[in-house]
C-alpha cells in the first residue's frame, strides 16, 4: 500500500518542489497540501496521511504548535511528522523532536536528505539531519 | 524562439518548484541553475539568458549584489528579484540595483509567470506592495520613500560589499582570498578599509552592519511560545 504524504508549507513554490521530489518515488503518494498548521490539522482528519511533511514557520499556526496538537489529540494511528525547515539549529531540532516529530531535515539540504528521511520515518525510525552535522537514522 | 531563464536560489527544493512552475509555460526553458550569487553571475555571462531570477538571500553573494554585478556586466540583463520580505528598504535597494521585477517568494506561484511575461514585453513587474510604495512616494514627492531610508552611509565598492558579506558569513581573510582569487594581503586591506569607512571595530559590528543593510539575511530561531522573526 502506498505511503500517503501530506505537504505543509506556506510557500506554494516549496510545496511544488517537495512534490516534484517525492512523486518520483514509487510507493509514495502525495495526497494533499496545506499552507499552515490549522489547514494541516483539518486535512489530516480528512485525508488520513501516513506522514506529514511540516514546515516550522507558517502563518496562523506554526509547525511546532501543529505537531504538539497532533500528538495531544492522538491524530491518525501511526501518523508520523517530518519537519522540513530552514532552521539549521540543534535547539530547533530538539524542540521539534520534543513536540513529537520523528524526523528533521533542513530545507537547504532537502533535495539530498528528504527521500532518506521519508523512508526512515515511514518505518517509524528517527531521522535527523542538520546542514553541517552528519545525519542519523536509528 | 525560446525564452531562456536562469534560476539562482540556494535551496534546491525551491529551484525544483520554480522549474516545475516555469517549464509548464510553453516556449520557456530553464537554461541553468545557480546555488549562489557568484555562480549566477558566472553562469549568466556564459549562458546569456533572457531572464535571470535571483533570490535575495544567497550565500557568497546576495541577490542584490548579484543584480548589480549582472547589470554592470551587461545593462541588458533582465533580472527578477525573489524575496521573502517586502520591507521598504529591500524594495528600494532592489530598485536601485536595477531589478525589473520584484516578486515575493510566498506569491511566486501566482506572480512569477506574470513577471517573466512582463519582462519579455519590455515592461516591469512588481508585487503590489512595491506599486503602493512607489505611488506613495510619487504622491508625497519622494518623502514616503525617503522617510524610511537608512541614514547616509559611506559607500562601499562592489568588491568591498562582497568581502563584507563573506566576512559576515564567518569566513576568514584567507578563505575570502581563495574565494575571490585575491591575495590574503589584499583582503586584509579591503577589510581595514571597510572597517574604517564604516567606523566599525569588530567582526561582530560588521555582522550587525551586514544584517541591517541586507547584505546577509538571517532567521532567528523560534522559541516555544514566541513569534518567529525574520531579520532582513
Amino acid at each position: 500500500m502506498a505511503v500517503r504524504i501530506l505537504l505543509v508549507d506556506d510557500h506554494p513554490i516549496v510545496r511544488q518542489g517537495l512534490r516534484t521530489l517525492l512523486e518520483g518515488r514509487s510507493g509514495w503518494e502525495v495526497v494533499g497540501e496545506a499552507s499552515d498548521g490549522i489547514e494541516a490539522l483539518d486535512k489530516i482528519e480528512t485525508l488520513h496521511p501516513d506522514i506529514v511533511v511540516l514546515d516550522v514557520t507558517m502563518p496562523r499556526m506554526n509547525g511546532l504548535e501543529a505537531c504538539r496538537l497532533i500528538q495531544k489529540r492522538q491524530m491518525g494511528a501511526g501518523l508520523e511528522v517530518l519537519f522540513v525547515t530552514q532552521h539549521d539549529s540543534p535547539q530547533m531540532m530538539r524542540e521539534a523532536l520534543d513536540a513529537g516529530a520523528r524526523g528533521y531535515v533542513v530545507k537547504s539540504n532537502a533535495a539530498r536528505d528528504l527521500l532518506e528521511a521519508v523512508e526512515a520515518v515511514s518505518q517509524h525510525r528517527v531521522f535527523t539531519a542538520l546542514a553541517q552535522i552528519p545525519h542519523a537514522a536509528c | 524562439m525560446k525564452v531562456r531563464i536562469l534560476l539562482a536560489d540556494d535551496h534546491e527544493i525551491v529551484r525544483r518548484g520554480l522549474c516545475a512552475l516555469l517549464q509548464k509555460h510553453e516556449g520557456w526553458e530553464i537554461c541553468g541553475e545557480a546555488s549562489d550569487g557568484r555562480e549566477a553571475v558566472e553562469m549568466a555571462k556564459q549562458l546569456k539568458p533572457d531572464v535571470v531570477i535571483v533570490d535575495i538571500g544567497m550565500p557568497y553573494l546576495n541577490g542584490l549584489d548579484t543584480t548589480r554585478q549582472l547589470l554592470q556586466h551587461d545593462p541588458n540583463f533582465k533580472v527578477i528579484v525573489l524575496t521573502i520580505t517586502d520591507s521598504d528598504q529591500v524594495i528600494r535597494e532592489a530598485l536601485d540595483a536595477g531589478a525589473r521585477g520584484f516578486v515575493l517568494k510566498s506569491d511566486a506561484a501566482r506572480d512569477l509567470v506574470a513577471a517573466v511575461e512582463a519582462l519579455q514585453s519590455k515592461r516591469m513587474f512588481f508585487t503590489p506592495r512595491v506599486n503602493d510604495l512607489v505611488l506613495a512616494g510619487f504622491l508625497e514627492k519622494g518623502h514616503a520613500i525617503s522617510r524610511n531610508a537608512p541614514p547616509d552611509l559611506p559607500t562601499l565598492t562592489a568588491r568591498e560589499r562582497e568581502v563584507t558579506q563573506l566576512l559576515a558569513e564567518g569566513k576568514s581573510s584567507k578563505e575570502v582570498a581563495v574565494l575571490l582569487n585575491l591575495s590574503t594581503k589584499t583582503v586584509e586591506t579591503h577589510r581595514s578599509n571597510i572597517m574604517r569607512k564604516l567606523s566599525l571595530h569588530s567582526i561582530r559590528d560588521l555582522v550587525v552592519y551586514a544584517i541591517k543593510n541586507n547584505i546577509i539575511q538571517i532567521q532567528m530561531p523560534q522559541l516555544r511560545g514566541t513569534q518567529e522573526t525574520t531579520v532582513a
